[in-house]
């Protein structure tokens, strides 16, 4: 057995599946959350029937929709209708593998770390724009083509906001990016840039402020109206993970990772402050949903081109000017 | 300049939004867990009428005299009374109403001679058939009493 988790494939092996069950697990537990966190923003409970505290509940659910038929309306394009849920669900997998739960716990700490998670969560837009084409439906399309531009549009601050972390670093890796940070948290160092990314953050997992592309009171349910089944979970379950992985990000790039606040870990091992922190950020997006209501088309767009990005692009340029003083 | 005040002013609501839901998530939740918990009924709730009991007495006065059958303007009340002894007062062996054509008016209510009619507090009324609407409100006394 040591021989084996000790080779780089079998390590790898061991990853893809301890990866598979986090997701699987993970996302129920924030579908939860979220009910949880609606429900008692509303004065109500929340599921409490299924399982302690209604843990279950969600679990359930997803046994339901593995059930029910597969619908595939008459006149979609068939091969990307059947390509889409797949799609947006398989890049989700590969983040896990560069980000660094602890020390010794990212799966493969690659140079490139950071790079290879937004290159493959930029798929997840493909995804959307494919499910919205192949539906051959008004509302899917629409939904679709908002995705497009407003992906666009929060890509470029989002990554702005990563550049000058990556600046005061100058390194993608994410374990050296922790590592940087064992004094001093970068969001103490770059409050704008983290506050930009976050914002940015929940506009690229098309959560609510910036839930346009599945708008349900004028789109019905956008991109994946004609989804059902196990198609429909598989975009619920990549939106939940995709939450996750910008939160871990956040957590990563701002937070300080698996550290505690001012290098204390109080005997709290890596990993259980990382998941506090990404768990934290992701109630935090919750927290908005049942706060904020939906943004209008173009009040997006504007709040990204005219003031996230400046703000973004000034951040940057100061940090590069003062790393040049210094 | 406004550029940069609009983006603090619309920062600063946006953190007074959150403060507002925060704030929520600790209040008391308001669900009643119905079937496991219930409210306690205001007294001014009209359910369907009942026999009242006077304590002093521990029963109705009702006499079977017949003026709710006759204020009811929806036709709804049918009832019986029976005399034991002759020179006994009358007493009130079936009294039925049909709920599902009842408006709750309270005619009965105010024209009753004894005073012996109420609102009961009884809210679970859902059934399955449209006869379950008809209850005998002698019995549902005596159960009552129980």
């Amino acid at each position: 057995m040591g021989h084996i988790l000790s080779s780089e494939i079998g390590r790898l092996v061991a990853g893809v599946v301890v990866v598979l069950i986090f997701v699987s697990l993970n996302a129920p537990f924030l579908v939860w959350l979220e009910r949880k966190v609606a429900g008692h923003i509303q004065l109500r409970i929340g599921p409490k029937e299924v399982g302690p505290f209604g843990l279950l509940q969600t679990i359930i659910d997803g046994i339901k929709l593995v059930g029910k038929e597969l619908i595939t309306p008459r006149n979609v394009d068939r091969k990307l209708f059947i390509l889409a849920p797949v799609l947006v669900f398989t890049p989700v997998l590969v983040p896990f593998i560069v980000l660094p739960f602890s020390k010794s716990l990212p799966l493969n700490d690659m140079n490139i770390g950071l790079l290879v998670i937004f290159s493959f969560s930029t798929i997840n837009v493909l995804a959307i724009l494919i499910g919205g084409w192949g539906s051959n439906n008004k509302y899917s399309l629409l939904g679709a083509i908002r995705s497009v531009s407003q992906n666009i549009a929060y890509e470029i601050p989002l990554l702005l906001a990563v550049l000058s972390v990556v600046l005061m670093t100058r390194t993608l890796q994410m374990s050296k990016i922790v590592e940087a940070q064992s004094s001093l948290w970068f969001f103490m160092v770059q409050p704008l840039a983290a506050l930009i990314y976050f914002i940015c953050a929940t506009a690229e997992t098309n959560r609510a402020p910036f839930d346009i592309p599945e708008a349900e009171s004028e789109l019905v349910a956008g991109f994946h109206t004609e989804f059902s089944g196990m198609r429909f979970a598989l975009f619920f379950l990549a939106e939940y993970t995709n939450m996750f992985i910008v939160s871990a990000v956040a957590t990563t790039l701002f937070l300080g990772g698996w550290q505690g606040p001012f290098g204390i870990s109080l005997g709290i091992p890596g990993v259980i402050w990382f998941l506090m922190k990404t768990y934290l950020l992701v109630f935090i997006i919750m927290w908005f949903r049942w706060t904020y209501p939906r943004l209008r088309f173009d009040q997006l767009m504007n709040f990204s081109w005219k003031v996230l990005i400046p703000l973004a692009l000034a951040n940057l340029v100061i940090t590069a000017g003062i790393i040049k003083l210094i | 300049m406004g550029y940069f005040k609009d983006i603090a002013v619309g920062g600063w609501s946006l953190i007074k939004g959150l403060e507002v839901t925060i704030k929520r998530i600790y209040k008391p939740v308001v669900t009643l867990q119905y079937p496991r918990e219930q409210i306690e009924m205001s007294p001014s709730y009209r359910g369907h009428i009942e026999l009242k009991r006077f304590p002093e007495s521990g029963t109705h006065y009702c006499v079977a005299c017949g003026t709710c059958m006759r204020a009811c303007p929806s036709h709804v009340i049918k009832l019986q009374g029976e005399k034991e002894a002759a020179l006994e007062a009358k007493r009130v062996v079936h009294y039925y109403i049909d709920f599902s054509h009842c408006s709750l008016c309270g005619m009965c209510v105010e024209a009753c001679p004894m005073q012996t009619l109420t609102f009961s507090q009884e809210f679970e009324l859902a059934d399955e058939s449209r006869w379950d609407g008809v209850i005998d409100l002698v019995k549902y006394f005596e159960e009552s009493a129980r």
